[in-house]
């Protein structure tokens, strides 16, 4: 069994972009069910609206690439109009049925032969990342370390320390402050030498595709922008309201808020979150195919967040780190110790038939991880219990 | 206390007998279990036929068809019959010109093939050892049919598609009537009840009526166990609903990736009873086994409404689903009267798993794609009410087939061609999640609900 070869990829799955679209998307379902207790079981939906948006803008009519994340932006917010408009004054699981219905009425739609020559059928759509790609100012086919060890140059050498530097540190000023920590300067010190060095040691690891590395670092720099974005809009009063909603929607209405218009801006923010995770993922792929914007997907977006902690905006960022650097690491795990034919047997029980059940396993497991999550630890990693106390509105 | 004790043990036995159905079955499903295995390869080159069936847009083969193979001269080569794979494996002396000709009259009747009786072979590009034709029935079959045939037809199949969503969300409307829990594990259920009625009848070869039973009861033993194993213990935990409706998506995931990962992501037919051919009177046609399967499911449905109205136990029922504590103040035992319920519902949703699979074959995600039609079904009949559920379910399943027939006098109008024209059958649930959404603008308690419900 090669250890190094496991824990690689679990690195590289833990900063990858299948973390960062999650984590886009996580923080938009995180300001719908985490912060205004809104369940929508149909992100799939926002996030394919920006996906085809964006596909459709520039390979069907020939638009600009700016153009078509308008368009994918505005056409979210409508899609989010029209689940919330006749759900929102309903109870809680009416909005879950009526998202999820609608994210499978646009994947049946999108990846129809009818409509083939628009949307592609199920080959989707291709060719419209060509724009995304000129910017990039990595070489394509180079791979690139991440680790300030490993670049080319002082200059960069230098950069990188200071940024992971100011990464580490700033961690630790949060962890001080969250702990109420009496020397706070001490513990800032502490834990950010501690969390310099786990940087340090995480980066040296990993290594990216220029192609890939300029994708990821638009996606980081999009999570810094939404993070920072949520985190102080739910400071904000509107925040407060939000908030007060989902634990007495009775009593926000009674202190004369529209609750309704309230509700629908947190849906909107949401599914404008969505719509760029979609982006995001179109991007990566340098494709839109309608199976990748399935149901599960937003299951396993709501895993990951539930992983860790609703409410809380550290718990959208780590929980689809973590949610896919677990996936990862069970994968390579699981092929490291399985035979040619991809079966592993533990103690003369069949566990996987072939490479297939591999990942099927593993979402099982996700499942699993989902449920007893719920059960035992609701709040997730980060999370507060107390902020937890959905019931069935 | 023991008694409680032994009582859970004994469901949570249940339980496991339920699932290690599916644990134990061979792991080796994946292989065309059950079907006639494939003919021998030839030593030399051979020619393999395929007939197939693709009139529901979905390819079934043909048994049965004789398949001439005649050298260039004309003179037979060779002939065979087609398995029930619809494959025949002719083999041929050398890598010559052939030409491959299916008897039509072989064909059963309402079946017309598609395209060329007769296939030529070129010698020049005989290069793999063996080569594939495929030859396909009834794609034509819309053309020759007229407006009202057509409707018929949709109409039965509608017919046959809504007391299968009926019986189907029963249960899901009963649980969420007396627990208040939305399952979006239900799908799941329904899945369940088709495959190990599959695993029984084809893998097994356990008489098919037997499995069916075997499979319905297991599926009930299914839900209780679910129930006492981890429902019972998140209500008495006081777990939110709304947080009971993220476990319910949890154990959905799980169990759809047991099942792909015990039976194969594949589409499996049941053996039994296929290859009946329609009977007809006038316009409608149906065959003997769809027939029987239905009147059962309208038998189960009626007996399921008789039970909710004249018995105690329906009754009993019907009062926890109004309100709980009232219920229980007035005597009845509610946790008994909700186990009583996730057996009921999950047996019918495996009822409904393996009349579906007898008509479209069985696969894992089956029952995934059946929950919205459920969905839209209750929310129709009004979230909670048993009858809504039944009602609801029958009008969207209904819905479902008819909308793929258009109204031909309709006005030709831009947007508006699915109403003249009929939906694409592979986009035929696309109107009644639609219809979900505008009911719930309208009428958001449904037919036969109650407003204070919803609020």
């Amino acid at each position: 069994m090669d250890w190094g070869l496991i824990v690689d990829l679990t690195l590289k799955a833990f900063l990858g972009l299948d973390a960062v679209y999650y984590i886009v998307a996580a923080l938009g379902m995180n300001v719908q069910f985490g912060y205004a207790g809104l369940l929508n079981f149909g992100q799939a939906a926002f996030m394919a609206a920006g996906a085809y948006g964006l596909g459709m803008s520039v390979s069907y009519f020939g638009y600009s690439w700016w153009l078509g994340l308008l368009i994918g932006g505005i056409y979210a917010a409508v899609l989010a109009l029209i689940v919330g408009v006749p759900t929102l004054r309903l109870r809680a699981d009416y909005l879950a049925i009526v998202t999820i219905a609608m994210a499978e009425m646009i994947r049946l739609i999108v990846r129809s032969v009818t409509h083939k020559d628009k949307f592609g059928g199920t080959d989707g759509l291709k060719g419209f990342a060509k724009g995304f790609q000129d910017l990039n100012p990595f070489e394509q086919g180079t791979v690139y370390g991440i680790g300030p060890f490993q670049a080319s140059s002082t200059v960069v050498t230098v950069l990188l320390l200071l940024f992971y530097g100011a990464l580490s540190f700033g961690i630790g000023y949060a962890v001080a402050r969250k702990r109420k920590a009496a020397n706070r300067t001490q513990v800032t010190l502490v834990a950010g030498v501690v969390m310099l060095g786990i940087t340090l040691l995480i980066t040296s690891r990993v290594n990216y595709l220029g192609a890939e590395l300029w994708v990821l670092l638009v996606g980081w720099v999009l999570v810094a922008i939404f993070s920072l974005f949520v985190y102080m809009l739910m400071r904000s009063p509107w925040g407060r309201v939000i908030k007060g909603i989902r634990e007495d929607e009775e009593a926000v209405r009674s202190l004369g808020k529209n609750v309704f218009g309230y509700k629908m801006s947190a849906l909107i923010i949401g599914a404008v979150l969505g719509m760029f995770s979609g982006v995001l993922f179109a991007l990566k792929n340098s494709n839109v195919q309608p199976d990748n914007y399935s149901r599960a997907v937003t299951f396993y977006i709501m895993t990951a967040l539930v992983l860790g902690g609703l409410a809380t905006v550290t718990g959208s960022i780590v929980g689809p780190m973590l949610f896919w650097a677990l996936l990862a690491f069970t994968d390579v795990f699981l092929s490291e110790v399985s035979d040619a034919q991809g079966r592993v047997e533990i103690f003369g029980i069949e566990l996987l038939k072939d490479s297939s059940a591999r990942g099927q396993f593993r979402l099982g497991m996700v499942g699993l991880g989902l449920i007893l999550l719920m059960v035992f630890r609701p709040q997730g990693i980060f999370g507060n219990r107390k902020e937890m106390a959905l019931d069935g509105r | 206390m023991t008694f409680r004790i032994r009582h859970l043990a004994a469901l949570a036995l249940a339980t496991i007998a339920a699932f290690g159905m599916l644990l134990a079955s061979p792991a080796s499903a994946d292989s065309p279990a059950g079907r006639a295995p494939r003919a021998a390869t030839c030593e030399g080159p051979g020619i393999r036929a395929q007939v197939n069936d693709q009139s529901n847009g979905e390819k079934k083969p043909i048994e049965g068809v004789k398949i001439t193979v005649n050298d260039e001269g004309g003179a037979e080569v060779v002939t065979g019959n087609t398995d029930a794979t619809g494959r025949v494996l002719l083999c041929v002396p050398e890598k010559a010109t052939y030409t491959v000709t299916l008897d039509e009259s072989t064909l059963k009747e309402g079946q017309a093939l598609d395209g060329e009786a007769t296939v030529t072979i070129d010698g020049a590009k005989f290069t793999t050892n063996t080569r594939t034709i495929n030859f396909f029935t009834g794609a034509a079959v819309r053309e020759t049919d007229g407006y009202w045939t057509l409707l018929v037809k949709a109409i039965v199949n509608g017919f046959r598609l809504g007391i299968v969503i009926a019986i189907c969300s029963v249960g899901l409307s009963l649980i969420f009537g007396t627990t208040g829990l939305t399952n979006f594990a239900h799908g799941e259920l329904v899945t369940f009840g088709g495959i190990v009625a599959n695993l029984l009848s084809v893998t097994l070869g356990i008489n098919f009526l037997l499995s069916a039973v075997i499979a319905v009861f297991l599926g009930g033993l299914l839900g209780v166990g679910l129930d006492a194993g981890l429902w019972a213990p998140l209500r008495k935990r006081g777990v939110g609903l709304v947080s009971q409706m993220v476990v319910s998506v949890g154990l959905g995931i799980f169990l759809i990736n047991l099942y792909l990962m015990r039976f194969g992501g594949s589409t499996k037919r049941f053996t039994a009873y296929n290859q009946q051919t329609a009977m007809k009177w006038g316009p409608i046609e149906i065959t003997a086994r769809d027939l029987t399967t239905t009147i059962i499911s309208l038998v189960v449905l009626i007996g399921v409404a008789l039970l909710l109205q004249k018995s105690r136990l329906g009754k009993a029922t019907r009062a926890v689903s109004d309100n709980v504590d009232l219920a229980s103040s007035t005597g009845i035992d509610s946790a008994k009267i909700i186990r009583i319920v996730w057996f009921l519902g999950a047996a019918l949703a495996a009822l409904g798993g393996i009349v579906r699979g007898l008509d479209e074959g069985v696969r894992a995600d089956m029952g995934g794609s059946l929950l919205f039609l459920m969905f839209a079904g209750i929310t129709l009949g009004g979230l909670g009410s048993a009858y809504g559920a039944l009602v609801g379910g029958f009008v969207i399943g209904m819905f479902v087939e008819v909308s793929t027939i258009g109204i031909p006098i309709f006005p030709d109008l831009p947007f508006l061609g699915w109403i003249k024209n009929g939906v694409p059958t592979e986009l035929k649930n696309v109107p009644a999640l639609a219809a979900l959404i505008l009911i719930l603008m309208i009428r958001p308690q449904g037919i036969l609900g109650r407003k204070e419900r919803v609020g």
